[in-house]
Order: structure tokens, then C-alpha cells, then sequence
């Protein structure tokens, strides 16, 4: 395992903040307190099939 | 999670013994918390105008009325009760006539019956442990002698004839005298009185005898189920009361009802009667005159004022049958006494978006309002951004070419749940027989019924009481799972916009082994195992990861919400419905070059067997058709609200056919179509046109399902049911008379026998009485002289050897598990 995880990056549900989060942080914004975060899109490439 | 204000109270209280008393005052205590309905006058979106609400991400069409408890939905449902303090009329079981009334006030509630028995009258109260014969009450009430009770209940020779029996029966007892009868019962007596009755002639009970009571010439009057009193003239008197509601002296929901049959009249001031408001007529002469349209239009008046001004009133069910409600305006006669407001008013939401329902045979309504709500369409402005459970949403969703004025009261146009379908009514293919529809390929491809099917997924980090803790893992790129990973990201959690398929992980988690016992501190790698939770969507479909939440629930545990999208294009099989209650699936999915075409080169999207018309009778359909019709060529929504033609509120046919000739189509709605295979014209003029199709829910992706072998129950070995357990599918007792019927012996013998629970057990040919032993004593299917089987068994087993001497052979015999 690695000894230092990168932290990932969440989206604030109230004001829209990005916020680093390693495991075991509590769930909240850093700047309003909101509760729920969301996590950001993929930065993998993905391609959807249109039919 | 919960959307509520807290109560605070201010408290004032002694504190203190005798000499030395304090009074405390303590300001704003909270004593609980409240739930607020949404959009109501203590919420927060209360008077918000639509930018506002757009701003803070709710939907400006969302009529509010709910509270939210628990972060769910939760809404107040109304009940259907028997009215209180009514008398009740009706046969039980038995077949014995009761009368019964419940009576309610703010302190008691009891239910008094009066039940028939055997020609008997006996009284039945909760208070009391059996049924009481009527003459004891009605002794223990005062009523001494025979005669006087008989005067009391009517002076009608058939009343006494009546009573007869259950006098007999009293005087059986030995009850002469009040004291007696009393010893037996105990009785309450209580009345509200209200006084603008007394003040216009109602001669209180008092004052009058019980001879008096029963006389012809005058009404009984009740209030709320009490009797008050009697009044000379009912027609005058309830006129009276009339005449106050309408000034506004008494409220607007007391109802005036006078029964000519029971000589009464019923006043009523209680809730749970459903009133409805009509517009007042003199003598079939409207009271809203042209001014005061032209008044409310400028917004001088409201509503309100119609009513204080007494122009409308409410009525409630029994004052609708003492009133002449007119429809229209133009139909009222010298004896109409109310006008309906607006006909279309009549039906609610749900009835009220069927375009022309009152030319459609009334079951097909009915089967629309149920079937209206599992039509799939947008719910609100904001729906990307809700995490509902489940959710179907229609990706093009349109607003009906036919609509009514319910549709735009309830803003049905700016959130439909369906598009307008081409539909030519013709025979195509075969594949549309049973109400099934021939859909146009080209259509599918340009987004015709395509939906997207949204649900949600759920995972917890749960904390255990041993101190331990469920851990997310980063997942393993390149191990043996990594295929089944390649949606994580680094913190072990599926990340939007990721394609997901069936068996992919959505969370990469890990449970401690031990969750109880001591505490521990910290644990090692392999102190946990392993549980990811997987995706269990449908097989070979790609949905897509459209939202990761992470939130923390009620006990403090951190909580992962999944939201997957599947966007889905019809297949056959799917279930759709037009707007009169004719529902079909599609049948078959054809090119567009095979399909029909007009000779404006109008293809339709998709084909209807004209077998679903003559049965259904619905021709309010074919009515949506040509307004639909007439509609897109003239560029005009045409309108089919419910009763609408005389008002101007639907469009007649006859104006429609005009439209369309001017338009250059045939005024029948009937096009020149040629074959899309041969080329050719057809025989016939198709009927054709836009007709508005849902979407159902019901997709046969959910549904599909078909089992080789898979698991069973323990208990009874049988294979498991339903979709979600892999489940087999039942032969059920139908089917099998179906079998047997045909005489398709073996392969009921295969269904029966060996398919679901085989079991096999030995029989003693001669006396048919099984033998309880394991099976791998007994070699199978072949029947043996039981001596063979001997020397196997074990010594210690039951009298083998004698059971040998008595019965010489036995036979294997499967059992049949159905019948058992």
C-alpha cells in the first residue's frame, strides 16, 4: 500500500467549493459547514455510445 | 434532515416552598420541532418569485403541500369515514336491519346501534355488555307506560304493531318502572344549541310533547345530527338560513338540507363533507352578471368576493339535492337554482388531461386515470439535480398538440409525460394484433419514446460497537479484478461519468471480520474481508455514473449514494398509451423505408390496428386526431376540455373538418397513403393524424427473465421466485389442466417429477406403506426383492429382517410435489 494517499477532490453541495478529502475526514465544507459533498467528474477519457 | 421550525413556549412557573415564592419566567423554550409544509406561509419559499426559485434550485411548478421528514417526501392523505352523528341505515350479515350513528364530541365518542332482530328492537351501546331490548332504555328514560312510548315513536298504528314484540319482551323481564330500568342502564344526555335557529321558528323540544313531535304539518330540525326542534315552514326556514350563509352571518361551508321524505331538515357545520362551489341563480337567472367578469378580469375582484358578495356559494352533497344545478348558463330554466361554475371543473387532475373525455365510453376514462400516472415525463425543473430513489424521465418530452384548460391550470404543458405521435390507423404486418403498435425505426432513432431510467445506490461506512470500522480501499489497477475496478477512482468510489456495466464495482469496501466483542485499536489487512458492492443493473446494458454523494446518515456513519443513468430507446415489448385508456406494446420495430407515406410524404411514427376502436369506443381519440391534425397544419392548439363545446372550451368537429379542408386534407381526417413495401396506393384512405402517446413505465428490460437451473429454497427444495432471486417460473395449476387437458403426459411427468423437487421414496408393493430409509440403500428405478438390499445396511436399523419375511418386493415412486 502506499504510505501517503493523494488526496481526492469533492465538490461542496451549498457553495460549490473544491475540497481535498483523505479517508477518515469528516464530510463538510471547509468554508460554509454544508454537509453533503459531491465527488468531481472522471478525468479518464470515456466515450458514450450514441444510438 | 428534516424540514421544520422548533415550538417554543414561553414557561411561568412557582418556584419554592411556602414563605419564600419565586416565579420563574423562562422565555422561548423549545418543546419539540414542527414540520412545515413546503410553500406554505412559514416556509422559506413562501411568495418567491421564479427567478428566486430557480436561484436557490427548486422548481417554480412544484405546488409544495408536502413536508419533508426523514429526507423523504411525505404528504398528508385524506380518509374516508362514516359521518359522525349521522344515522346510518343498513343490513348486517345477518340480514338484520340496523340503524347505527356514531357519536362524536370533543370529549366522548360512542357508537350507538338499534338493531332488529327477530322482530325484537334491542339497543346496543359499548358502555352496555349485551344487546339492551329498546323498551328497558326508553323506560329507564322516563316513559313509564306502553301508550306513551308508542305516542313518542309515532302515533301510526304500524309503529305500535311494531313495537309489539319487544314490548312483550320487556314485560317478560318484569321491567315496569323507571327505578327498575335504571337499575340496568345509565344514560347521558347532552345538546348544543345554536341560536339563530331558535330565532327564526324552530319551537325548541322542550316545549313540545311527544304527540307534537310526530305531527305532519311540521319539520324536525337537526344540527350536526342533534335535534333542535320543529319548524312550521322547512321550505321558509331553510330558505332563511340560505339567505344568512350567503350574507356571510353563518360560515360558507353550513349546509341547508330539507328531506321531504324524513320531514327534516339538516343543518350542517362539521368537517369531512367534500363542498364544491356553484355560482347562485335566481329564478335560472345567473347572479354573476357580464360586469363582474369584466371586474375580477381587471383584478378588482376576487374569488372571495364573489363569495361575501353572495354570487357563489358552496354546497356540500345532501344541499346538491335540494338544488337544480344547470351545466351551461344557456340551459338553466325558471327552476334552476345554481350554475355551474365551469363544466370542466368536474374532473380533477388526473381525468382532466384526457382531451374530449365526455365523448369516450366512460370505463376507458377511468382506465386512463390509472393508467396517466405510470406515464413517464419530466417532474420538475430541477430532476438532474434531485437524488430521487428511482426515477423514469422522457429525454424529449413534448406538450400535447390536443390540449385542455385543466392541462395549462396545472401546468401539464410546461412538464409533459409524452409526445405527439403520427398514428395511422391501419392493419401492418401482423405483428399488431392484440392493441400492439408497429413503431417507425426512423422515429426511435430521432428520440421517440426514449427515456432515461435513473436509481439510486446506497452504501454505508458503518462504525461498529467494538470500535472498528468498515474501510474504503484504493482500488487495485492491475490485480485480477481490475476490470471489474476500472470505474474507482483513488478513494475506492465510482466516479461520475464513468461507463458501468453489470458486476462493476461501485465501492470498493472492506468489513472487519470481528464487529463485537472487546475494543480494539487498530486492525491489519487481514483483520478485514473484502465486500465491494456491485452493480446489478441489466445485462449487457452500459449505464453511466451520473452522481456520487457523500453524505453522513443518523447514526454519524458516513454514507456513499450512488445515482446510475440508463438511457433507453423502445424495444419491442415496451408498453405505451395514448390518452383514452388504449394501451398497447410494441409489437415490431420497422424501417422507414417499409413504412406507409402520404403524398405530402407525411410518415407516420407509428401504427395503430383500427380493432382497438370499435369495442373501446373511444371516440374522443379520433376526435384528439383531427384537432391534432388540424392542429399542425393550421398552428393552432386545438382545445378538448371536458363538457367544452357549448362554452368554447373544446373545438366542435365540425369547425376541426373545416380547418382541414381549408388546409387541403379531407374534412374526415382520411389521407391518400401509399404502401411503403410495394410502392403502390393503398386500397383504403387511412385515418391519420397526431395523436399525443405516453410512455408507460412498464419496460420489458425490468421485466425480462428466463432460468435453466439456479437456486432453491432449503426449505421445501423448491426453486426460488421472482426476477431478483434468479427465480423459476411456475406451473401453476392453470397451466397444468392445460397439460393434462392436452394429454401431454411426459412432459407433465418432467415438470411435476423431476424439475422442481424431485424426491424419491420405496414402497412395499404389497401393503403401499413407504419405507424410511435413506435412498442410497436402495439401488435406483430398478425393483429388486428387498432381500438384495440386506447385507448394506447397517445392523442397528429397525427389523429389516422381519419386515423381509412379510413383504417380498418394493417399488421406488417419485413424489409429486404440486399435490402435496
Amino acid at each position: 500500500m502506499d504510505p501517503q494517499p493523494e488526496p481526492v477532490y469533492y465538490i461542496c453541495g451549498d457553495c460549490g467549493m473544491e475540497i481535498p478529502l483523505k479517508p477518515n475526514d469528516v464530510i463538510q465544507c471547509r468554508e460554509c459547514g454544508y454537509r453533503i459533498l459531491y465527488k468531481k467528474r472522471t478525468r479518464r477519457i470515456v466515450q458514450y455510445e450514441a444510438r | 434532515y428534516r424540514y421544520s421550525a422548533p415550538i417554543k413556549v414561553d414557561v411561568e412557573y412557582i418556584q419554592g416552598s411556602h414563605d419564600q415564592k419565586t416565579r420563574v419566567e423562562k422565555k422561548g423554550v423549545v418543546i419539540g420541532r414542527m414540520p412545515i409544509m413546503l410553500r406554505s406561509c412559514s416556509c422559506t419559499l413562501y411568495g418567491k418569485t421564479e427567478s428566486e426559485l430557480a436561484k436557490l434550485g427548486e422548481c417554480p411548478l412544484d405546488p409544495g403541500g408536502y413536508f419533508i421528514i426523514k429526507g423523504n417526501e411525505k404528504v398528508l392523505l385524506m380518509q374516508e369515514q362514516l359521518s359522525k352523528n349521522r344515522i346510518i341505515i343498513d343490513m348486517d350479515k345477518k340480514g338484520n336491519l340496523n340503524a347505527s350513528v356514531t357519536s362524536s364530541s370533543e370529549r366522548i365518542k360512542s357508537k350507538t346501534i338499534i338493531q332488529m332482530e327477530n322482530q325484537k328492537i334491542y339497543l346496543m351501546l359499548n358502555q352496555f355488555v349485551k344487546k339492551i331490548p329498546i323498551m328497558v332504555v326508553m323506560k329507564a328514560m322516563g316513559m313509564e307506560s306502553d301508550q306513551e312510548v308508542v305516542q313518542m315513536v309515532g302515533r301510526d298504528p304500524r309503529y305500535a304493531a311494531l313495537l309489539m314484540p319487544s314490548i312483550e319482551d320487556c314485560a317478560k323481564e318484569g321491567i315496569h318502572k323507571q327505578e327498575q330500568a335504571l337499575a340496568y342502564l345509565e344514560t347521558k344526555v347532552f345538546c348544543v344549541v345554536p341560536l339563530f335557529c331558535y330565532c327564526l321558528g324552530v319551537e325548541g323540544l322542550e316545549v313540545l310533547s311527544g304527540e307534537e313531535l310526530h305531527t305532519p304539518y311540521s319539520f324536525l330540525v337537526l344540527f350536526n345530527g342533534n335535534i333542535l326542534g320543529k319548524h312550521r315552514k322547512p321550505q321558509h326556514f331553510a330558505a332563511a338560513m340560505r339567505k344568512l350563509r350567503r350574507a356571510g352571518k353563518i360560515g360558507e361551508f353550513v349546509s341547508v338540507f330539507v328531506n321531504e321524505k324524513q320531514h327534516c331538515v339538516y343543518i350542517a357545520s362539521d368537517g369531512g363533507r367534500v363542498c364544491r362551489p356553484l355560482v347562485i341563480a335566481d329564478k335560472g337567472i345567473s347572479r354573476v352578471k357580464e360586469h363582474h367578469m369584466l371586474e375580477l378580469k381587471a383584478g378588482v375582484r376576487t374569488f372571495d368576493d364573489f363569495l361575501s358578495d353572495g354570487l357563489i356559494e358552496y354546497l356540500d352533497v345532501n344541499e346538491e339535492n335540494n338544488s337544480l344545478i344547470a351545466l351551461y348558463e344557456e340551459e338553466a330554466t325558471t327552476e334552476t337554482t345554481h350554475i355551474e361554475i365551469e363544466p370542466l371543473t368536474l374532473l380533477g387532475v388526473i381525468a382532466g388531461l384526457i382531451p374530449y373525455p365526455h365523448h369516450n365510453q366512460s370505463p376507458r376514462n377511468t382506465y386512463q386515470c390509472a393508467m396517466g400516472k405510470q406515464a413517464m415525463g419530466n417532474i420538475a425543473y430541477n430532476q438532474l439535480h434531485r437524488m430521487d430513489s428511482l426515477l423514469y424521465l422522457l429525454v424529449y418530452p413534448q406538450r400535447p398538440l390536443l390540449t385542455t384548460k385543466t392541462i395549462e391550470l396545472v401546468g401539464y404543458d410546461k412538464l409533459g409525460a409524452g409526445q405527439n405521435a403520427t398514428v395511422a390507423v391501419m392493419s401492418y404486418s401482423g405483428y399488431d394484433i392484440e392493441d400492439a403498435i408497429v413503431m417507425n425505426k426512423a422515429s426511435l432513432d430521432r428520440g421517440f419514446g426514449r427515456c432515461i431510467h435513473m436509481k439510486r445506490y446506497c452504501a454505508v461506512n458503518q462504525k461498529y460497537d467494538n470500535n472498528t470500522q468498515d474501510r474504503i480501499l484504493r482500488p487495485n489497477r492491475d490485480g485480477f479484478d481490475s476490470g471489474p475496478m476500472r470505474v474507482l477512482d483513488d478513494d475506492g468510489l465510482a466516479a461520475p461519468g464513468e461507463i458501468i456495466r453489470r458486476n462493476d464495482i461501485l465501492i470498493n469496501k472492506q468489513v472487519p471480520i470481528v464487529t463485537r466483542g472487546q475494543f480494539k485499536s487498530a486492525l491489519n489487512d487481514s483483520e478485514f474481508k473484502s465486500v465491494p458492492q456491485r452493480y446489478d443493473g441489466p445485462q449487457g446494458e452500459s449505464c453511466v455514473v451520473d452522481k456520487v454523494a457523500l453524505c453522513s446518515d443518523k447514526h454519524n456513519n458516513l454514507c456513499f449514494k450512488f445515482l446510475i443513468r440508463h438511457t433507453r430507446r423502445p424495444e419491442v415489448g415496451d408498453k405505451f398509451s395514448s390518452r383514452h385508456g388504449q394501451k398497447g406494446v410494441c409489437g415490431t420495430i420497422v424501417q422507414q423505408e417499409d413504412f406507409p407515406f402520404s403524398e405530402r410524404g407525411i410518415c407516420p411514427d407509428l401504427i395503430m390496428n383500427p380493432h382497438g376502436f370499435p369495442s373501446r369506443m373511444t371516440v374522443g381519440k379520433m376526435i384528439e386526431l383531427l384537432g391534432g391534425k388540424s392542429g399542425v397544419s393550421c398552428g393552432r392548439f386545438h382545445y378538448g376540455s371536458a363538457f367544452g363545446e357549448p362554452g368554447g372550451h373544446a373545438d366542435k368537429v365540425e369547425a376541426i373538418s373545416e380547418t382541414l379542408v381549408r388546409m387541403g386534407f379531407s374534412y374526415d381526417g382520411k389521407d391518400f397513403i401509399y404502401s411503403g413495401i410495394t410502392g403502390c396506393p393503398l386500397q383504403a384512405y387511412i385515418f391519420m393524424g397526431p395523436i399525443y402517446y405516453q410512455k408507460l413505465k412498464h419496460m420489458v428490460l425490468d421485466k425480462m427473465h428466463a432460468r435453466g437451473s439456479g437456486p432453491r429454497v432449503s426449505l421445501t427444495r423448491q426453486p426460488t421466485e421472482g426476477k431478483a432471486r434468479n427465480g423459476g417460473l411456475r406451473v401453476g395449476e392453470m397451466e397444468r389442466d392445460c397439460l393434462i387437458a392436452y394429454g401431454a403426459s411426459m412432459l407433465l411427468y418432467e415438470r411435476l417429477m423431476i424439475s422442481s423437487d424431485p424426491f424419491e421414496v420405496q414402497v412395499f408393493t404389497a401393503c403401499a406403506s413407504l419405507i424410511n430409509l435413506p435412498s442410497r440403500y436402495f439401488p435406483l428405478h430398478v425393483n429388486k426383492p428387498f432381500y438384495d438390499v440386506i447385507p448394506t445396511l447397517p445392523s442397528q436399523k429397525p427389523n429389516i429382517p422381519t419386515l423381509t419375511k412379510l413383504f417380498s418386493h418394493w417399488w421406488t415412486v417419485r413424489i409429486l410435489s404440486v399435490f402435496i
